[in-house]
Parts: structure tokens; sequence; C-alpha cells
């Protein structure tokens, strides 16, 4: 086990988002992405389990010399 | 027909410039003089070409010596201020210092110049393409008014003859939007096929090249020097490319009209759904069919544009962003880029899953008909200062509400073009959007130069 209690505390924005705004930036930031957050809820609701993303992807790129 | 150079389209000028009875250095005089007429009011240029002139005497030259390249030789085309340029500075719209792009043509400005086109500058855009205003051109309808984004200046220098033709890029509606809210001809091809290569990106699985004209048919010739394969751009599709103006002047009787009565109808600005429905009743006395149908899964659609766009714009912006760059980016912008944070790596796969539903609810609907009409924007063009837009009794922010038409096309990847089909109780144009399976741009201009040619639309010019 280990003890937790050692460990620095962890930023969830700076640390694991990777979010480096000031406080007050962090906040006006955070209250845009309200309207935003409400329609990416939605998404986030869906069940899309069986369906692949629409992602591009060739393993041939750049073998025939001419895609970079 | 107007006898001004400037007013012309590419159609009719093109068979005079081949014959020698328009000389491509008067249209250039023509288009500069105007330029420097109008363009202090409108500002829809960031930078002109200095070589315009010397190139249409030389585009003059090639033509007397019985080297016509093309229906566009000798024909000025503003630039997007995203597309690089070997001889002109490329900014993509920001003023920030410590960003250079290179200095070479991208390959649809190449295009344009191997087939004799003259580049009359670079036209203004809203900053990297993230928005749907273009500050500070004024739109020439009506200069209180936006022109729409964020190919807006190409929007505004078209419609007011400040070049003939130009040149956009449409991630969400950046191409269609401006055209809606100025009164043009706005052309998004499916996506893969124009090259974007030498496009400064803003989402790369979204951004299409295309062009901005007066009329149908110069989309068409735009079309055919711009569509084709280039191995430069991964998304670039090797697909035969037909010659568009095949489509023009076909009947459309018996053709199927599609009309998606969600998302797409029952919350726009009256004026802007009567003269759709106007045009919808239009086609149908063309001998056009109508079928109803509707894709109760757009409800997500917003919500996914937004999580793959701003992922994609953050993940382009990142290293500005971690060196403080994006802090000098304009307030809106920057607060865009500083968001794509917060969306987590499953909400952009989410995004991209949503896309998948959505192709295939599009490809069901395709099978019972041949295009789809939609109006472009809900509203016709807003007031410069306005932050958030009423429609139809409801708040929404200037974003969402002019790309809520849209940016559903750009998430399937479909072909849509916005035209004009009517003006509100202002002056102001009003646009029709007409989408259809992929590839198949040709079906796209078939109806939309049915629908043009019963109408006088295109042929109206802003007083200015």
């Amino acid at each position: 086990m280990t003890d937790s209690s050692k460990k620095p505390p962890l930023d969830p924005y700076k640390d694991i988002l990777g979010v480096d705004f000031t406080p007050e930036r962090l906040d006006e930031n955070l209250h845009a992405f309200v309207d935003i957050l409400k329609e990416i809820q939605k998404l986030r609701e869906l069940d899309l389990t069986d369906v692949h993303p629409a992602v591009i992807f060739d393993p041939t790129d750049g073998y025939d010399g001419t895609k970079s | 027909m107007s006898t001004e150079l400037w007013a012309r389209t590419i159609e009719d000028l093109a068979p005079d410039i081949r014959a020698g009875r328009v000389s491509p250095v008067a249209l250039t005089e023509s288009v500069l003089d105007r330029i420097k007429q109008h363009d202090g009011t409108l500002l829809s240029y960031i930078h002109l070409a200095e070589d315009a002139l010397k190139s249409a005497q030389e585009a003059e030259r090639e033509i007397r010596d019985d080297r016509w390249r093309g229906p566009l030789h000798g024909i000025p085309v503003g630039i997007k201020d995203n597309y690089t340029t070997g001889d002109m500075p490329t900014r993509a719209g920001t003023e920030v210092p410590g960003f250079s792009f290179p200095r070479e043509d991208a390959n649809a400005v190449a295009r344009l110049r191997a087939a004799g086109a003259i580049l009359t500058g670079k036209t203004r855009m809203h900053e990297f393409a993230w928005g749907t205003v273009t500050p500070p051109t004024r739109n020439p309808w009506d200069v209180g008014r936006v022109v729409g984004g964020s190919s807006g200046g190409t929007g505004a220098a078209v419609m007011a003859g400040l070049c003939t033709a130009g040149m956009g890029s449409d991630t969400g509606g950046s191409i269609r939007i401006p055209a809606s809210l100025c009164g043009t001809v706005g052309l998004k091809g499916t996506f893969g096929r124009a090259s974007r290569a030498g496009v400064v990106p803003h989402t790369w699985s979204l951004d299409v090249a295309g062009p901005l004209t007066r009329s149908v048919a110069d989309s068409a010739l735009m079309l055919n020097v711009l569509a084709g394969f280039d191995p430069a751009d991964p998304s670039c599709q090797d697909r035969p490319v037909p010659d568009y103006t095949e489509a023009l002047g076909q009947a459309v009787q018996g053709l199927r009209v599609g009309v998606c009565r969600n998302h797409f109808f029952g919350r726009n600005q009256v004026e802007v759904e009567n003269a759709v429905e106007e045009a919808i009743r239009d086609l149908a006395a063309q001998g056009m069919t109508v079928h109803e149908f509707k894709i109760p899964n757009l409800e997500y659609g917003l919500g996914a544009i937004f999580a793959v766009e701003l992922a994609s714009s953050t993940a382009y912006h990142d290293v500005s962003l971690r060196d403080g760059k994006t802090r000098h980016f304009e307030p809106d912008v920057r607060s865009l880029v500083e968001l794509g944070r917060f969306v987590t790596g499953v909400d952009y796969l989410k995004g991209e899953q949503l896309r998948r539903v959505l192709m295939a609810d599009f490809r069901k609907a395709f099978e019972e008909v041949d295009v789809i009409v939609a109006p472009t924007t809900a509203l016709t063009a807003w007031a410069h200062d306005a932050k958030t837009l009423e429609i139809a009794g409801e708040q929404e922010s200037v974003l969402a509400a002019s790309w809520r038409l849209t940016y559903p096309f750009n998430l399937t990847g479909l072909p849509a073009i916005s035209m004009p089909c009517g003006f509100d109780r202002d002056g102001l144009p009003v646009g029709l959007q007409i989408a259809a399976k992929p590839f198949d741009e040709a079906m796209v201009l078939r109806v939309a130069h049915a629908y043009e040619r019963t109408h006088d639309w295109a042929a109206r010019r802003p007083q200015l």
C-alpha cells in the first residue's frame, strides 16, 4: 500500500487536463463553456458502443511515395 | 445584363475574353478601380496583389497568341487569407506576431494560376477561421451588418464586384454562411473533392476548400478547376472529375426534393422560412416531387461539431496556447481555442461516432430523394455588435444560430451549395441551401441552376 498523504495534491485542471489559466480566466472559460457543455452532455448520454468513429486512417500512407 | 465589367460573371465574360472582345487588363482595371472606390468602406481585403495588372497583361498576350487556357483565363479572383500564396503574405486572419506560413501556393491557388486566373489579393477572414462574423468587414447590402464568416471578406468582395469570384473554406459553414448573408453563391464540395493542401487548418476532418461566385454556372466553372486528386492532402480522393458545366440547363422534372422537417425548419426568421418554402414550391412547379422526412439524431449534432472542432482547433493551436500567443487572439477566438482543453478524448470520439450515425441517416434519406433543400442560415445578416440573436422567440449565441443549418453537411461530408432565394424587408438576402449525395456536386449544381434561371435574385446588386 502507498501512503497517499505524502503525495503532492493534483490540480485537476492544470495537472490532468493541462489547463494552465489564471483562476479568473479559468472561471471565465468555465462559464463560457456551460452552453457548449449542455450540447456535449447530450452526446455523452448516447449509447454509441457499436458505432465505429468516422476517423481516417490508412496504414499504407507514405509507402507508395504518393502521400505524406 | 450590366455592361460594367466588374459586375459580369465568369460565364458571361469567358467567351468575350477568348474572342478578344473583352480585355483581361480592362476587366482587372475595372475590379481594381472598384476596390479603390469601395474597399475603404467594405474592408474585404487584407492584402492586394501588386502584380494583378501585370498578370492581366500576360493573360491578354497569351490569349491573343491563341493560348487561351479556359474559362478562368483573365478572370480576377480573390483568395481567402488562409490559403498560402507564393507572392503574397498569409496571416490566416490574425494580427498576432509569431505565426509564419509557407511562401508557396496552396494547391487550389496553383490550380487557379494554371487556369489563368488573375489573383487580386487576400481577403479578410475571421481569425483562424474560428467564427462567423469576420470583423471588420462590412456587408455590401447594409454596412451596419455583418458579412458572415469565416470567409466573409470573399463574400463581400464577390458581391460588391471587388473580384469576379473568390475562394473560401468551410469547416462548419464558412463558405455558405457568408454566401447566404452577402447574397452570393457558395459551394462546399464533398469532403475530399478538392485539395486543402496549403490551407491553414482549422479542423482536419471537416475543412473543405471551395468557391464563392455570383452565379451557379460560375461555381461549376470554378469547381472544374479546383476538383481533383492531390496526394499532399490525405483526405483528397482520387476519383474522376466530370465537367460540372454539363449539369447546367438539365431539366429537373421527376427529380425528388427532400425536406428535413426537424432541425432545418420551425426555428428560423419568418421571412427566411417563407422564402425557402416558396423556393420548394418553385422546384415542385418545375416537376420535382417533394418528400418530407425527419432525422431525429440531428439533435446531437451541435454537441458533436463542438467536440470535434474545439478539440481539433485546440490541438492545432496547442503550442501557441502553451507559449501564450493565443492570449493575444481576439477575445472570441481566444475563448474557443482555450475551451478546447475542456473537451475530453471521449467527447471527441463520440462526436466522430455520431458523424457515422448521421451519415447513415442521410444515406437512408437519399434512398428517397435526390437533393435536400433547407435554409442556409436561420436569419439574414445581423448587426455588427450582436452577441446573441433572437430567432423564433429564443435567444441563441451568434455562433450557434449562424451555423445550425450548415454544420450537418460538414459532419456528413456532403456537398452543399448556398444561393440567394429572396430578400427580407430590410433588403437583405436570404440563402437557400441544396445538398446531395457524396461526390454528386453535379446534382447540386443541376437543381441550383434550375432554380436560379427562373429568378433574378443573382442579378441583383447592392447600391454602394
